[in-house]
């Protein structure tokens, strides 16, 4: 759906700002794809090449099968129908009610008036808002005004939509609601979504891929769970730090020579096995559990435990083969 | 004393101010609404990018407002008459007056057009808008508001204006006040005069706030 190759841009300026160093990068057809990263990192550059918002320096950027930068400009407002976009502060048009926004994109391509009515009216029924359309974006709340913009953007039947930041400004409940009708988007309408933010959260809960950024450079590119479970960047661990923090040197542990500080991953159906009971039992260890957290990825659980084992090393290197053939990724920190 | 005399004198001075400050109002906003359109969209970064052409029109507009309005008024007299066939009276008086008020108007569009945030122009641009469709579909309704009060604050100032192209013959309000109220030592008509000035001056604003604010939809 989406390729970047090679894809360099400077901003010039009294200190130049390099936000893109060379990426490639491709995204499938139908996936909701993330790019994380800390502010200033070029995600919010990269993420406007896509629509040409940002022209890049140098290297391809392919929609679609369509050369993004070659394009001229008429052929460029075509090609921007077919990419719907929504942003951190919204953009509504103040001067329109919520019916007018939604029905803004069709105007532009002077569709026929009952053609409108019954295209918006879907729209507006799609992101819960039927009972505002006659309101103005002054009168609504953060995530109403985000649901107008989602509604303005899905209006001329993108095949592709891109979030800049759109969940940022929002409150937790809101943001969960908003990524909520978005994940509903992409299943019913198959619509492929870029999103980048500097939230861990909306990553986790609605990405299938993620790419992690920094200094305009892609560090990691792959499946939301890998990234959050097996990265091995500097930056995904600088990313990643306060996500799967654990304060290891405040942990209560037993200071015995026999304790060896495992850390154990559960990923799928895993996550909700017994296996720490299992262990005990068969393979006679005691376990101290420190610490653990139970999370999802997307649709997938996910868990993640701190625990000492004490025991012979012959019973730890058992327990550590048997939690292995349960599917469960041991990583020894000390011993 | 006033008698009924003076009242039709300050009748028919007031309907002249009025015919004048209502044609220059129009003529200064049915040209300077494009030229401040020009100003902005040719501005860097902006949809109509045209470095040359936006120095241009930000020279003329700054030049023309540079020249003190009494000696335009002096200076365009071989235009005004090329226009109106004349330089005397209230028809001639609107050629100079809309040739102040345009490019005061012009840049205040420019100011209310330039507030309209970056990110709903692009918004626009990214469900594939055209220059001109941000210009009639973005720029100028959601600068509605502030344009309806540049209209507004234009025509306070050519009520000003347009007193002072009464003392070189423009006739109005302007005019009564010199020639009776100043050479004649008539105070009361001057008093007059000054007490009708601040009622079209407020009747003006008044009117230009209620529709600007009936325009507003933000919070």
């Amino acid at each position: 759906m989406i390729t970047f190759k090679n894809v360099h841009k400077t901003f010039p300026g009294k200190t130049a700002v390099y936000a893109l160093r060379g990426i490639d990068l491709s995204i499938a057809a139908g996936e909701i794809f993330g790019v994380m990263g800390p502010s200033g990192a070029g995600k919010s550059t990269l993420i406007r090449c896509i629509n040409m918002l940002e022209r890049p320096d140098s290297g391809e950027i392919w929609v679609d099968g369509v050369l993004m930068n070659s394009l001229n400009p008429k052929d460029l407002r075509e090609a921007r129908k077919k990419t719907g976009m929504i942003f951190q502060h919204f953009n509504l048009l103040h001067s329109r009610t919520v019916y007018e926004n939604i029905a803004f994109p069709l105007q532009l391509s002077r569709q026929p008036g009952a053609k409108i009515l019954a295209r918006v009216n879907d729209l507006a029924e799609l992101v819960g808002l039927t009972d505002k359309l006659h309101n103005y974006p002054g009168q609504l709340s953060g995530g109403q005004m985000q649901r107008v913009g989602i509604a303005r953007a899905l209006a001329s039947e993108p095949k592709l939509l891109l979030c800049d930041e759109a969940t940022s400004a929002l409150d937790p409940d809101t943001t969960t609601s908003v990524l909520r009708l978005l994940k509903t988007i992409n299943e019913v309408l198959k619509l492929t979504i870029v999103l980048i933010t500097h939230q861990m959260d909306v990553i986790q809960g609605i990405c299938d891929r993620a790419a992690v950024m920094e200094n305009g450079v892609l560090h990691e590119v792959g499946p939301v769970i890998d990234i959050f479970t097996r990265s091995t960047s500097r930056a995904s661990q600088r990313m990643l730090g306060s996500f799967l923090n654990y304060p290891i040197d405040q942990l209560p542990r037993l200071e015995d020579p026999d304790h060896v500080l495992l850390r154990l991953t559960f990923i799928g159906a895993e996550a909700h096995q017994p296996i720490i009971s299992q262990l005990i039992r068969t393979c006679q260890v005691d376990v101290n559990i420190l610490y653990g957290r139970l999370d999802h990825m997307k649709n997938t659980p996910f868990g993640m435990l701190l625990v000492q084992l004490k025991g012979s090393r012959e019973q730890v290197a058992e327990a550590t083969r048997f939690l292995e053939k349960n599917q469960v990724e041991v990583e020894v920190i000390d011993r | 004393m006033i008698g009924s005399g003076v009242i039709a004198m300050l009748w028919n001075a007031t309907l002249e101010t009025l015919r004048m400050v209502t044609a220059s109002t129009v003529l200064a906003t049915l040209l300077g609404l494009p030229l401040g359109i020009l100003l902005t969209t040719t501005a860097p970064r902006h949809v109509l990018e045209q470095p040359v052409l936006h120095r241009l029109c930000s020279g003329v507009v700054n030049t023309l407002r540079s020249v003190p309005f009494i000696i335009l008024m002096v200076a365009i007299i071989p235009l005004t008459r090329l226009v109106v066939g004349t330089s005397i009276g209230t028809v001639a008086a609107i050629v100079p007056l809309t040739m102040a008020a345009t490019p005061f108007f012009a840049r205040l569009v420019d100011g209310a057009l330039k507030e309209v945030d970056a990110g709903v122009i692009e918004a626009a641009e990214s469900v594939g808008a055209s220059p001109l469709q941000i210009v009639y579909k973005v720029l100028i309704p959601e600068a509605l508001p502030a344009l309806v009060l540049a209209v507004t604050l234009t025509a306070v100032n050519l009520v000003g204006y347009s007193a002072m192209a009464g003392s070189i013959g423009g006739g109005g309000l302007g005019d009564l006040a010199i020639r009776y109220g100043y050479q004649r030592f008539r105070g009361d008509i001057m008093l007059a005069t000054v007490v009708i000035l601040v009622i079209l001056v407020q009747g003006t604003q008044m009117m230009g706030d209620t529709i600007a604010r009936r325009l507003y939809h933000r919070k």
